[in-house]
């Protein structure tokens, strides 16, 4: 009798030794080391940063359509930094650098890939858990100590960080310059710092869960697209933000102890300054060879859930597997070798800047693969309008239409004219932003199934979908126009200039959009919270999809799996098989058990497979021909 | 009987799986080179435009130094061979004299710092070449404070007798980290010996 106790309890192979002692409240939902959990973590406080930034964006839009009026209430909530009810420019400035930042890197870096990669990565190949689930709850630890030191900025005398998202230095380097690069500066690197070892340590063990535990059968070329998706997402961080750290360290010992890494010439006031030597094109050079690549950061993970949730609710397979993970791969390449058209008019030698334009120009031959692949994807297929499905197919809309920009901005002759202006902030508010929130939105609506055995409400969910899309292109496509006219960004009141006044009036369009996108998250917050407890019940598979994070069950045990993790014969995407008994067929039925759909290229040249599939359809068609001949 | 057979085929099947464990030290490995990789690309573009590198002679220091990590290195792979002939009084030996190494290693890099100091050549400068070798050497000595805490947990697991699987396990990640330090700063000082 203890022998087969005793069995039990050990019968989950790797499953390491965690499970055996009881879980209290702080080790359940606190310090949890279970990927799911860890996601939710994730996927929480993203939502509550998103929320955050995306109100810093309504206080700055306000500025921007009504320069000349005055708001009470704003005074009253921030007080000195909105003396009379008008936001002050210092803290304009402060507004613009803390929305850059917590969008791009604790929302679209933390929230996107610290949810789905934690999430989907052990349960789509098939593991019990991360390689090291204590580096993984550390690595969300460190991510909400950055969100907590970024959000103190707020509460010290001299504000946030305002020197741009980008914090170029000398004005970031200079505690006096203005007040934001003060404490405020120097917490905003603090954060950065934390948040840049919290992203390693995730990213490391996803690579390493990705390459070393999928389950049996798993090989690299049977994974959903997007695990690969997560997997080159990973690979990224980790060759970039090391060197976004080594940036920030040169800051922090200029700002505090006086060196001259970037610093030079410089006279503030009447005071000359001793630094000597350093170049601030530096800084630009270290922070764009991570800041490019974090951009595809930012979309890959939106890519590869696109794609999956595309094919699902298309019922089709997905167009092109081989070229999506090729143009991905591609994708991550490429993205190394174009920082420099960030830096296209800061004196860069017109050769250089043309090599640069060149790489840059390629990103379009693998971004428009993916993008004839997901339209080809959705070519009469048997599309279900869920709405996770509408928030993929707007990425791909906010791709296709943000992404031809880039083709402009690629020019490094054009960029003179369109750096820094709003032409810039439409491009990546589009291709970036909007596309990879879309990405990410339609993750959630796609898998909160999985991370809560609930649905969430699909009306509340197409209200969401079309206010916000619409708005979205209501906000960002009108700044195209603004910037085609030479309309700098960052400027804090367009009344100040002759030829911005008459773009007055369309930023007062882009506002109203704003706030009313704004309003429409509402009915995504009160959905997502009222869901998780009150939502409809979820069936094991309520999408009728493939992949092996909907053959665990829907109460989501520490582990995965109850018993043996399942084997996978098959790719993920066999939808409306020709010849199959329902339109899709699970990774985990083995070829034997679909012996009327089978194909000669399932087999991938397998003789033996192939002479058995040969075999029976021999005997089924005489089978067939005889009962045929008896109705004679 | 069949108790104690099932108990082994338990503990041949739950064996502890290190490798995806293993894989995280390389994948850091990676990271790590490469945050060193931005500091020396850093140091290339800025004494090509300007024209000028450090421009000292790097202190002797450095070589004793560098010495002593080579040879805490050799020890370090003594205590792991010793480990795998189950010798563990030598595993141990090594293992001290690897951390005792290493602290000089420690030591002697504060000397160094000290000697470039009177010469002048002081971290605040406005030569940004001679402030990274400060930055460098230090963030090289975070790595080996950080080599020393995986010497320490293997020491602490030779002295309280863990499972040999798991002491061979810590044995193995310190041994590639230590030795990833090791070539780390051969490759900072010969490249600082190079763009003098």
């Amino acid at each position: 009798m203890s022998t087969i106790s005793l069995h039990d309890t050990h019968n989950h192979d790797n499953h390491d030794d965690h499970g055996h002692h009881k879980e209290t409240f702080l080790t359940k939902y606190v310090f949890s080391q279970d990927h799911k959990m860890i996601a939710k973590q994730f996927l929480i406080t993203g939502i509550i940063m998103a929320v955050i930034a995306m109100g810093l964006s309504i206080l700055f839009r306000l500025q921007l359509a009504w320069p000349e009026k005055n708001f009470p209430i704003l005074e009253t909530f921030l007080g000195k930094w909105a003396e009379g009810g008008r936001i002050k420019p210092d803290f304009y400035l402060a507004l613009v650098t803390i929305h850059g930042t917590i969008m791009v890197f604790f929302v679209l870096t933390a929230g996107l890939s610290g949810t789905f990669s934690n999430l989907l990565i052990p349960l789509q190949i098939g593991a019990r858990d991360m390689a090291s689930p204590f580096l993984n709850m550390l690595s969300y630890w460190f991510f909400f100590a950055a969100c907590v030191i970024m959000m103190s900025s707020f509460f010290i005398q001299t504000g946030p960080a305002s020197a741009g998202w980008t914090v170029y230095p000398p004005l970031s380097a200079l505690p006096t310059a203005i007040s934001g690069s003060g404490l405020g500066m120097t917490l905003w690197l603090i954060s950065m710092v934390l948040f840049v070892a919290s992203s390693l340590m995730g990213g490391i063990n996803y690579v390493s869960t990705i390459l070393n535990m999928r389950t049996k059968g798993m090989d690299m070329w049977k994974m959903p697209l997007t695990i690969w998706a997560f997997f080159l997402t990973a690979v990224l961080g980790i060759l970039s933000f090391p060197v976004l750290v080594a940036g920030v360290v040169l800051l922090i010992f200029d700002r505090s102890f006086g060196t001259s890494f970037y610093l030079s010439d410089i006279v503030l006031g009447t005071q000359v300054l001793p630094n000597e030597g350093g170049s601030p094109i530096l800084w630009q050079h270290l922070f764009w060879f991570l800041g490019h690549p974090e951009v595809y950061i930012v979309i890959m993970p939106a890519m590869g859930l696109s794609s999956e949730i595309m094919s699902v609710n298309s019922r089709k397979p997905i167009f092109g597997y081989h070229a999506m993970i090729y143009s991905l791969i591609g994708i991550t390449i490429l993205s190394f070798i174009v920082w420099g058209h960030h830096m296209f008019v800061t004196g860069m030698n017109p050769l250089l800047g043309g090599v640069f334009m060149i790489t840059t120009l390629i990103i379009a031959v693998p971004s428009a693969v993916k993008t004839f692949n997901w339209l080809a994807t959705l070519w009469r297929g048997n599309i279900r309008f869920t709405p996770a499905m509408l928030f993929a197919i707007g990425m791909v809309s906010f791709f296709i239409s943000g992404g031809l920009t880039g083709i402009f901005l690629g020019n490094a002759s054009l960029d003179i004219n369109l750096h820094d202006t709003y032409f810039v902030i439409a491009h990546f508010h589009l291709v970036m932003g909007s596309a990879a929130i879309f990405g990410m939105l339609a993750g959630v609506y796609h898998y909160f199934p999985k991370m809560f055995g609930r649905l969430m409400d699909s009306k509340l969910g197409y209200l969401h979908f079309w206010i916000t899309f619409i708005c979205a292109y209501l906000v960002f496509f009108p700044l195209h126009f603004l910037g085609l006219d030479g309309v700098p960004r960052r400027y804090y009141a367009f009344t100040e200039f002759e030829f911005m006044h008459k773009w007055v009036t369309v930023n007062i369009l882009v506002t109203w959009s704003a706030i009313i996108a704004a309003l429409a998250q509402v009915a995504f917050l009160f959905n997502f919270f009222y869901s998780i407890f009150k939502g409809k019940v979820s069936s094991q598979n309520p999408w009728g999809a493939n992949t092996l994070e909907w053959t665990t069950p829907v109460e989501r045990i520490h582990g995965n799996w109850p018993g043996e993790i399942p084997t996978v014969y098959r790719w993920p995407y066999d939808y409306s098989k020709p010849g199959a008994e329902e339109d899709f067929i699970p990774q985990t039925v083995p070829f034997s058990q679909t012996m009327t759909s089978n194909m000669p290229h399932d087999f991938e040249g397998n003789s033996e497979s192939e002479r058995i599939q040969r075999e029976w359809e021999a005997k089924n068609k005489n089978a067939s021909s005889t009962d045929a001949s008896k109705l004679d | 009987m069949v108790h104690t057979l099932k108990e082994q085929d338990l503990s041949a099947g739950t064996g502890f799986d290190g490798k995806p464990k293993k894989f995280l030290i390389w994948l850091f490995i990676v990271s790590s080179t490469i945050m060193f990789g931005g500091w020396t690309s850093y140091y290339i573009v800025f004494a090509a435009s300007k024209g000028k590198g450090h421009g000292l002679v790097l202190p002797d220091v450095f070589i004793y130094s560098t010495v002593v990590l080579l040879l805490s290195s050799l020890f370090l792979f003594l205590a792991s061979k010793a480990l795998k002939k189950d010798n563990i009084s030598a595993q141990k030996l090594f293992l001290w004299i690897t951390l005792v190494l290493g602290l000089a290693f420690g030591y002697l890099q504060f000397d160094a710092w000290s000697a470039l100091f009177h010469t002048g050549a002081v971290l605040v400068n406005n030569n940004a070449a001679i402030s990274m070798i400060y930055i460098v050497s230090g963030f090289h000595l975070l790595h080996i404070f950080a080599g020393l805490c995986f010497i320490l947990s293997n020491l602490f697991g030779a002295y309280t007798g863990l499972s040999l699987e798991k002491r061979k396990f810590r044995m193995e990640i310190a041994s590639i980290f230590w030795h990833f330090i090791d070539i780390l700063w051969i490759y900072l000082y010969v490249f600082l010996l190079l763009n003098s």
